[in-house]
C-alpha cells in the first residue's frame, strides 16, 4: 500500500500503470483534491500518450527482409565462422558522417586471416564490388592523390602508375583493421574496371610478406613488402587489362 | 510439460522465428530511437537478432522475450557506440578533424513531443520508450539498463522533466545538455 501524500515514484507508478488497483484508487481520490500534483500527472500522462502516438509510425515501417529470423539463422549457419564477428564488432556510426551502420560493420570484418592480405580483398569487394563507404578522398587534379596518401603512409612505396593500361586513380579510403590503420587507392580505367592498391602496416607481428600473388572467387591480388608496409594490388580476376598490370608494377 | 526431443526441434524454431517476427518492428523502433538513424538501427536489430539466436540457451524460459530482446539491442548499441567512438578517434587522428559531432547544447525550442524526445540523451529515450511507450515494468526496465530499480527510478523522472520542459518550449536548462 502506498502512503499520503504520495512520493514521486508513486507518482510516475500511476502514470506508467504499475501500481495495483487498491493504490491505484487511493492515488486517484488523494489527486482530486490536490490539483497541482495532478495537474503534473496529467502534463506526465498527456506526454507519455502524445510518445506513442509519435512514435507509433515507427512500427509501420515496410519489411526488412535481412532481418527476417529465418534467414538470419540461415546465414548463421552458412557464416558461423563469421557471424561472432558482426554481432561482436558491429559498428554504429551514429555521428560519423557517410558511414552506416552496416557499411562500418563490414569494414571491421575487414581484417587479416591466415592468407595475405585477405583484408584487401574483402575491402576491394565491399567498395568496388558492393559500392560501401563513400570516398574519404576524390581525385579532382593530377597529383593529388599521392598527396593525399602521403599525409597518412609517409614511407610508403610511390603510387603505381598504371595510365598505360588505361588506369588512373580516382578515390581513396582509410580502412580500420586488426593489422593497424590501412589507406585503399582505387584505380579506374574508362569503362568502370576497378583496380585498388592497399597499403597497411605490417601488423603486431610485424608479418612482412614474400611477394606472391594469388586468387580468391572473382579476386586476384598481388601482395609484397617493403618500407616499412604491406601491399597488395586488387583486380577482378576477368579483368582484360589485369596480364597487362602485371608487367607495369614497379615493385 | 514434454521436454523436447530432436523432432520437436524443427516445429520450436519455427514457433520461435514467428515469436521474433511479430517482436521486429518494436525492436526497429527501439533502435531508431537509439542510432536515430534507420540503416543504423536495422543493423543494430540484425546484429541482436543474431546474438538472440546464438545466445538462445542464456535467456530464462520465464523470462519475457521483448525485454530480453530489448536488453541485448540496448547492449549491442552501448558496445557499438563505444567502438564507433573509438573509430571517430582513429579518423580524427587521420585527417586531424573531428568527424562526430560536438556536442551542442540544445537550445532550440520544440515544437511536439517527439522533437522534444529526440532531443534527449540516449539514455533518457531509451528509458521513455521502454517505459512509457512499450509499457514494460520498471523492474524489466531495470535489468535491461542493468541498473539497480531505485536509479531507474531517478533517471525516469529526470527523463519525464527533460521533456515536459522540452515539450513545454522552455530552454533546455545546461543539465540537458547532450553529453556524448
Amino acid at each position: 500500500m502506498i502512503s499520503l501524500p504520495p512520493n514521486e515514484r508513486d507518482l510516475h507508478a500511476y502514470v506508467d500503470h504499475q501500481l495495483s488497483d487498491a493504490d491505484r484508487r487511493v492515488l486517484e481520490t488523494w489527486l482530486a483534491s490536490h490539483p497541482d500534483e495532478a495537474a503534473l500527472v496529467r502534463a506526465w500522462q498527456q506526454d507519455a500518450q502524445q510518445l506513442r502516438a509519435a512514435l507509433s509510425g515507427a512500427l509501420q515501417q515496410p519489411a526488412n527482409p535481412a532481418l527476417d529470423p529465418a534467414l538470419i539463422r540461415q546465414r548463421r549457419q552458412r557464416q558461423s565462422r563469421r557471424h561472432l564477428a558482426s554481432a561482436a564488432l558491429l559498428l554504429i556510426a551514429v555521428s560519423i558522417g557517410g558511414f552506416s551502420g552496416w557499411q562500418a560493420r563490414e569494414m571491421t570484418l575487414v581484417r587479416a586471416s591466415v592468407l595475405p592480405m585477405t583484408d584487401a580483398l574483402q575491402a576491394y569487394r565491399l567498395i568496388a564490388q558492393q559500392g560501401l563507404l563513400p570516398a574519404d578522398y576524390q581525385v579532382d587534379n593530377d597529383g593529388d592523390m599521392q598527396r593525399w596518401l602521403d599525409r597518412y603512409f609517409t614511407q610508403a612505396s610511390r603510387l603505381p602508375d598504371l595510365t598505360a593500361a588505361g588506369f588512373e586513380p580516382v578515390s581513396g579510403r582509410l580502412l580500420s583493421t586488426d593489422e593497424g590503420p590501412a589507406a585503399m587507392v582505387m584505380y579506374e580505367d574508362r569503362s568502370g574496371h576497378k583496380v585498388s592498391f592497399y597499403v597497411r602496416p605490417p601488423g603486431p607481428k610485424n608479418t612482412f610478406l614474400p611477394r606472391g600473388r594469388r586468387s580468391d572467387g572473382d579476386l586476384q591480388a598481388e601482395y609484397w613488402s617493403g618500407d616499412g608496409y604491406n601491399y597488395a594490388m586488387v583486380s577482378p580476376t576477368d579483368l582484360p587489362a589485369a596480364q597487362l598490370l602485371k608487367p607495369l608494377q614497379p615493385f | 510439460m514434454a521436454p523436447s526431443i530432436a523432432c520437436d526441434e524443427h516445429l520450436d524454431m519455427n514457433v520461435l522465428d514467428e515469436q521474433l517476427r511479430e517482436l521486429i518492428p518494436r525492436l526497429r523502433r527501439f533502435a531508431v530511437s537509439l542510432t536515430r538513424n534507420s540503416s543504423s538501427a536495422d543493423d543494430l536489430v540484425q546484429a541482436s537478432l543474431e546474438r538472440a539466436l546464438s545466445n538462445w540457451g542464456e535467456k530464462r524460459a520465464d523470462g519475457d522475450l521483448r525485454a530480453w530482446l530489448f536488453a541485448i539491442l540496448y547492449r549491442q548499441f552501448l558496445d557499438a557506440h563505444r567502438r564507433s567512438r573509438r573509430y571517430a578517434r582513429m579518423l580524427e587522428f587521420f585527417t586531424g578533424r573531428d568527424d562526430t559531432e560536438p556536442s551542442v547544447e540544445r537550445t532550440v525550442i520544440a515544437q511536439s513531443t517527439l522533437q522534444a524526445f529526440d532531443r534527449l540523451p540516449t539514455e533518457q529515450r531509451a528509458l521513455l520508450l521502454m517505459v512509457s511507450v512499450e509499457g514494460l515494468s520498471y523492474k524489466e526496465v531495470a535489468e535491461i539498463l542493468g541498473t539497480p530499480l531505485g536509479t531507474v527510478m531517478s533517471r525516469l523522472s529526470r527523463a519525464r522533466q527533460a521533456l515536459r520542459q522540452l515539450s513545454d518550449g522552455e530552454i533546455s536548462s545546461p543539465s540537458l545538455r547532450i553529453l556524448k
